[in-house]
């Protein structure tokens, strides 16, 4: 690949892929375009934002900083940013600790039942969420859970460990036997050579889950709205909603912005340091993350 | 290698649970209930009363999800036709020998690693805004008049297109994956029978991501069924018929809001049903219509 780079530029070639980059470079430059225009009003005055003047302002080097206070104080995203961070946190925990055993004992042993279990991860997958969030907000009210963080965790895990389950199974089978041999015959018991030998040898794939279960709990929406409404309670996704609906009637345009960012950069830093592996981990899975 | 009966119960009860609990459980029940008058969603099963098919019927004659479903499929159709030319039009360019291949790829994917509420918000209070946004500048730039894309007649296309702008990167993603793994002596043998690179496009590339096509298709039929939150971005109080789709529908007729009378999640269950079944005809339908690649490559 540095090879390539090294070569003279074949200008006949890159004239015939012209219309190419073009297409290219105006589509990145709108989205960077979007993404700077808010990230400038989000340091904005709200006056000033009406007028269309954001870039007179951020040049003139007039940042007000009071929109972010204002956001992550008064308008309560400080709290929906601890829920997401612990939600996120513990359900990616959680949802490993429940999967990746699984995925071993499914992708190394013959038992009852067991493709009949991998079949119904596969259909799980896919099964829309309105299909089962009825029974469950019954089940929960009834037991007295509605608007209950450690309900909601629960049910964030559930909803990751089929994706999980099926993504690591195939890293699993891929493991050679004679390490487990080799573990056997010094002794080591079956269940400790998983957690000792063959859970740190799939890190890899561990870390590619991850990401994707993390980005997934960060930006679920739908059964948070339902399952922690409450404002002390609820993750980003449903308290920014309610904040942009709340500011677009006091017209803080600036907060507004202020909010979108906040909500915005977690998962975009971690895009940052981490967008190959994400991408291969989407071509490589074909599964939505 | 020895197996362990102990360490395999130990090992898959979590993971069984979380099916039967989060999957097999929920499903049963709604659609049971589907087939019953249930009134509120906390109701116990003795209040419930057996309805058969009314749930549906009732269902199928209201106005207002006849909408839903039409705005549905016309996301559907109409956003799939715009997401996947350019997903594949990205996929192509990409893979024709451009610089800087992975900094495009990963620019024009990075919509769908941020919360589609932040997304929506953008688009909504920025790109369409009548005053300030981008698209009134755009125009204004070019001596045009400016344009409500938010009132009753233009909501809708927005919407599609923001969302539409949003999914590419993923379809292009799976495209690109599925180019690359034709194997080049192909396209060299072709080069020798001195083919253009239409030609190339047409009767190379096309066939032979049949099955790509295919995933690409279940995906996205996948995520447009269940299409809620632009919606609640984009009209976010009013309950008028633009923009509804099943699923707000349903958020609104089990969990109540204004435009709703009564809370019925009998009703509600029926649509959550009938979003499920329409999922099934479309993955059989597909797979009827594109087999699988018989090629080995």
């Amino acid at each position: 690949m540095s090879k390539r780079t090294h070569e003279r530029i074949n200008w006949k070639k890159e004239a015939r892929l012209l219309p190419g980059y073009i297409l290219l470079v105006a589509w990145v430059a709108f989205t960077a375009f979007i993404l700077l225009w808010i990230i400038a009003a989000s340091l904005s005055e709200t006056n000033d934002i009406m007028r269309g003047e954001v870039w007179q302002n951020v040049f003139s080097g007039d940042f007000h900083f009071e929109n972010y206070v204002s956001a992550w104080m008064s308008n309560n995203v400080s709290v929906y940013f601890a829920n997401s961070l612990l939600y996120s946190i513990v359900g990616c925990v959680g949802t490993i600790l429940i999967s990746a055993p699984a995925a071993y004992v499914m992708s190394r042993f013959r038992f009852f039942l067991n493709k009949t279990i991998h079949l119904s991860f596969i259909v799980a997958m896919s099964v829309p969420a309105v299909m089962v969030i009825l029974p469950l907000f019954s089940l929960a009210s009834g037991l007295n859970l509605t608007n209950n963080r450690i309900l909601y965790i629960i049910l964030v895990i559930c909803l990751r460990v089929p994706f999980s389950v099926i993504y690591l199974m195939n890293f699993f089978q891929n493991l050679s036997r004679a390490y487990e041999e080799a573990a056997a015959i010094d002794g080591c018991t079956p269940m400790k050579t998983f957690w000792k030998i063959m859970l740190p040898l799939v890190q890899p794939a561990l870390i590619t889950v991850t990401v994707f279960n993390f980005l997934s709990i960060w930006n679920e929406y739908f059964i948070a709205m339902i399952f922690v409404s409450g404002d002390a309670k609820t993750a980003v996704g449903v308290g920014l909603m309610n904040i942009v609906n709340s500011m677009t009637y006091s017209g803080d345009y600036g907060g507004l912005f202020a909010a979108v960012i906040i909500v915005f950069l977690p998962t975009f830093i971690l895009y940052l340091f981490l967008s190959d592996k994400i991408i291969n981990g989407v071509t490589a899975g074909g599964v939505k993350g | 290698m020895r197996k362990s009966k102990s360490m395999i119960v130990c090992f898959m009860t979590a993971a069984v649970i979380t099916l039967l609990f989060m999957y097999v459980y929920p499903i049963i029940r709604t659609i049971i209930m589907s087939f019953f008058n249930v009134e509120s969603v906390t109701a116990s099963t003795s209040t419930w009363s057996l309805a058969g098919l009314k749930n549906y019927i009732d269902l199928y004659a209201t106005s207002i999800f006849r909408t839903s479903m039409i705005n549905i499929l016309k996301i559907w159709l109409i956003g799939g036709i715009i997401t996947m030319f350019f997903a594949l039009l990205f996929a192509v360019i990409l893979t024709s020998g451009v610089r800087f291949k992975n900094f495009f790829r990963a620019a024009i994917y990075l919509p769908n690693v941020i919360s589609a509420v932040a997304m929506a918000a953008m688009w909504r209070y920025y790109v369409f805004n009548a005053r300030f946004g981008f698209l009134n500048s755009f125009l204004e730039l070019f001596g045009l008049d400016a344009v409500n894309w938010l009132d009753t007649g233009h909501i809708f296309g927005s919407m599609l297109v923001a969302y539409c702008f949003g999914s590419v990167g993923y379809f292009m993603l799976i495209f690109l994956s599925g180019i690359e793994r034709i194997p080049s002596d192909i396209y060299e043998a072709a080069m020798i029978d001195g083919t253009n690179s239409f030609q190339k496009f047409r009767y190379i590339t096309l066939p032979l991501l049949r099955g790509v096509f295919k995933t690409n298709l279940t995906f996205w039929s996948v995520s447009t069924l269940t299409f809620f939150v632009w919606t609640r971005m984009f009209s976010p109080t009013e309950t008028e018929n633009t923009t509804v789709v099943p699923v707000v529908y349903l958020y609104n007729v089990v969990f109540g809001s204004k435009g709703v009378t009564q809370v019925d999640a009998g009703r509600g269950a029926a649509i959550g049903v009938t979003l499920a079944v329409c999922m099934i005809l479309i993955y059989a339908i597909m797979n009827r219509l594109i087999k699988d690649d018989d090629l080995e490559f």
